[in-house]
């Protein structure tokens, strides 16, 4: 990498296509991005910018380790990975929610049992029950956690509510919101004050084309 | 079972060759500044109380300490800092020394990171620390010594300087209760704008102003034309002219253009009163210096002193070091000297006599003379001194 590319890590997936757009949007030629073919590193012709396509986990791990200057990933992922970078800007898009959910009319907070939640998320589950001072035992599950409750394995889940179908489609409804979810945009922090002008430029080029 | 007798737990690693000659580089131009402007060194133990980092205020989280337990079950932490043990010394052993005292020292600290986060568990540390003398002097002089520090890491450093007393007032000034000031701190630390805002939704007042602009005043010496806006009270103008008659001072000691200034500079946690400040250096995503004025630290031992240092990561200056030399550090002797059988002895005087002279050496334990030299082709060695009886010396190039 020269040493003033600025090298910006994209969420694969949803994350991405709607990244892409805000770039073209700007006015960066993305055809690049666009037919990628199974190339990681992607380049924006006539511009000092890389483009760097990871799993949203890795996203945060290549910013705060200084390999990637900016980083566009989901709050989901911010909150479940944390880290030492700075949250700069909330993109607006991929707009969603935690939330706690279980079977339909059953009352979580009934009894003095401790409840066991199932969830992709354990530690935005800790988090949210820790300040609730609530005891709760917790099971990472990896594939569709709307399963546990119906089975019998958890009495609630944690998980991303995007349109609620899911749950409605079995059963399942919101108890409460856990928090809100959006793309947001993350630099890198020695980066940030080294390549100030740069990484200003383009946050403001990002933030005026939402 | 698995071979634990095989791996270093993770987090720590060894270190080889070029790395320890990569790290010694930086400890020994570390070292030369210090001692040059007076510094004298101390070592601390690597054991220390759990008290001493959990005492009055809680600096360090629990979790991210390694902690054991001594003879008397009482427990012991792995020292996670340096200044802490020496604000321990300066109230114990040192209490009869008068100020200001100028300290130095050089050793490992240990931390436990998140798991799988490819950072160093254990890592060493250069720090300084003035403790007592006229604060505006020290600040300087600490400056200037960090200046001098990154540059001997890298000349194309950043000294980035904040002062911690202008957000602890402002956030003050908000009256928040603990856990909402704790969050503003956290959400400025990270320049997380989009939730600060949203933290400081419906209150409407000076202070909460300068708290949403503080973030983002970030810079070089147009952010204190920009800052004075939101400074609205004396205390916080006052600090800030300071800060900005510091600037202008490093700048005036020759580093104009590599000093940087970011009002937003703040830690949830720390025991930081005053100025604060970070080095960077491209190459390492993390700062690889960090300090700042400690004026009640020293207190909670009970010595009443200012004091203000800073520590350099001698871990991510060498590899620094490292990214930026493009051939090993590692150099061949000039001489591998062997010895005919029988004469051991004699090549060793051998050996004695050239290292007497200035060169290095290896002396060559292969059972032949072929194998010898065979050796010293391997190792990019050019000259080979085959010892004989009667302390013959045959010089051969390799």
């Amino acid at each position: 990498m020269k040493n003033k590319t600025i090298r910006i890590a994209l969420t694969k997936g949803r994350l991405e296509n709607k990244t892409v757009d805000l770039l073209d949007k700007i006015g960066y030629d993305v055809s690049e991005l666009r037919d990628k073919g199974r190339r990681l590193i992607l380049n924006i012709p006539g511009e000092d910018i890389e483009v760097v396509l990871a799993k949203a986990a890795d996203v945060i791990t290549y910013v705060e380790h200084g390999v990637c200057d900016i980083g566009v990933v989901g709050k989901d992922t911010i909150m479940e990975h944390g880290g030492k970078f700075f949250e700069i800007s909330d993109l607006g898009f991929g707009r969603c929610k935690f939330a706690l959910a279980g079977k339909k009319g059953n009352n979580f907070y009934e009894g003095y049992g401790i409840k066991t939640i199932a969830t992709k998320y354990p530690e935005v589950t800790r988090a949210f029950f820790e300040n609730k001072g609530m005891d709760i035992d917790i099971v990472k599950i990896e594939g569709s956690v709307e399963l546990a409750p119906l089975v019998g394995l958890a009495d609630a889940i944690v998980d991303i509510v995007e349109t609620g179908t899911t749950l409605k489609e079995n059963g399942l409804e919101v108890w409460e919101d856990v928090a809100p979810i959006s793309a947001r945009l993350i630099v890198n922090t020695v980066s940030m004050k080294l390549k100030q002008q740069r990484i200003a430029e383009i946050v403001k080029q990002i933030e005026e084309n939402l | 079972m698995k071979r634990y007798d095989l791996l270093t737990p993770e987090g720590t690693r060894d270190q080889l060759f070029d790395e320890c000659i990569a790290k010694r580089t930086i400890q020994e131009k570390l070292r030369k500044i210090f001692t040059a402007y007076g510094y004298s060194e101390v070592i601390t133990p690597g054991l220390e109380f759990y008290e001493v980092f959990n005492g009055k205020v809680h600096y360090f989280p629990s979790e991210t300490m390694y902690k054991l337990v001594d003879g008397k079950n009482r427990l012991m932490v792995l020292r996670p800092d340096n200044t802490m043990p020496i604000a321990r010394l300066a109230a114990t052993r040192l209490r009869a020394e008068k100020l200001p005292l100028k300290l130095y020292c050089n050793q490992s600290i240990f931390m436990v990171n998140p798991k799988n986060s490819g950072r160093d568990d254990e890592f060493t540390q250069v720090d300084i620390e003035i403790l007592g003398g006229e604060s505006k002097a020290a600040d300087y002089e600490a400056l200037s010594l960090a200046a001098q520090s990154l540059f001997a890491v890298d000349e194309d450093f950043r000294l980035e300087i904040g002062e911690s007393g202008i957000f602890r007032t402002v956030v003050d000034d908000l009256n928040l209760p603990e856990e909402k000031a704790e969050l503003i701190h956290t959400l400025i630390e990270n320049k997380n704008y989009p939730a600060l805002n949203e933290a400081l939704e419906g209150i409407s007042c000076s202070a909460a102003e300068a708290v949403k602009a503080l973030p983002s005043l970030f810079g070089e010496s147009e952010v204190f034309e920009a800052a004075e806006k939101y400074m609205y009270s004396k205390e916080l103008r006052t600090k800030l002219n300071t800060l900005r008659e510091t600037y202008d001072a490093l700048c005036s000691m020759g580093y104009s253009g590599k000093i940087k200034v970011d009002l937003g500079l703040a830690h949830k946690k720390d025991y930081y009163t005053g100025i604060l400040f970070r080095g960077y250096v491209e190459g390492y995503g993390l700062p690889v210096l960090s300090g700042g004025r400690y004026d009640t630290l020293l207190g909670d031992f009970g010595r009443n002193s200012t004091a203000v240092g800073f520590a350099v990561n001698v871990e991510a200056a060498a590899k620094v070091l490292l990214k930026s030399v493009h051939e090993p550090l590692t150099k061949p002797v000039d001489v591998l000297v062997f010895s005919m059988s029988g004469c051991e002895t004699l090549g060793l005087a051998h050996c004695a006599e050239l290292i007497g002279e200035g060169l290095t050496v290896f002396n060559s334990l292969s059972a032949t003379e072929e194998e010898a030299a065979e050796y010293a082709k391997q190792h990019g060695i050019r000259r080979m001194d085959v010892v004989g009886a009667n302390s013959a010396v045959t010089v051969k190039e390799v």
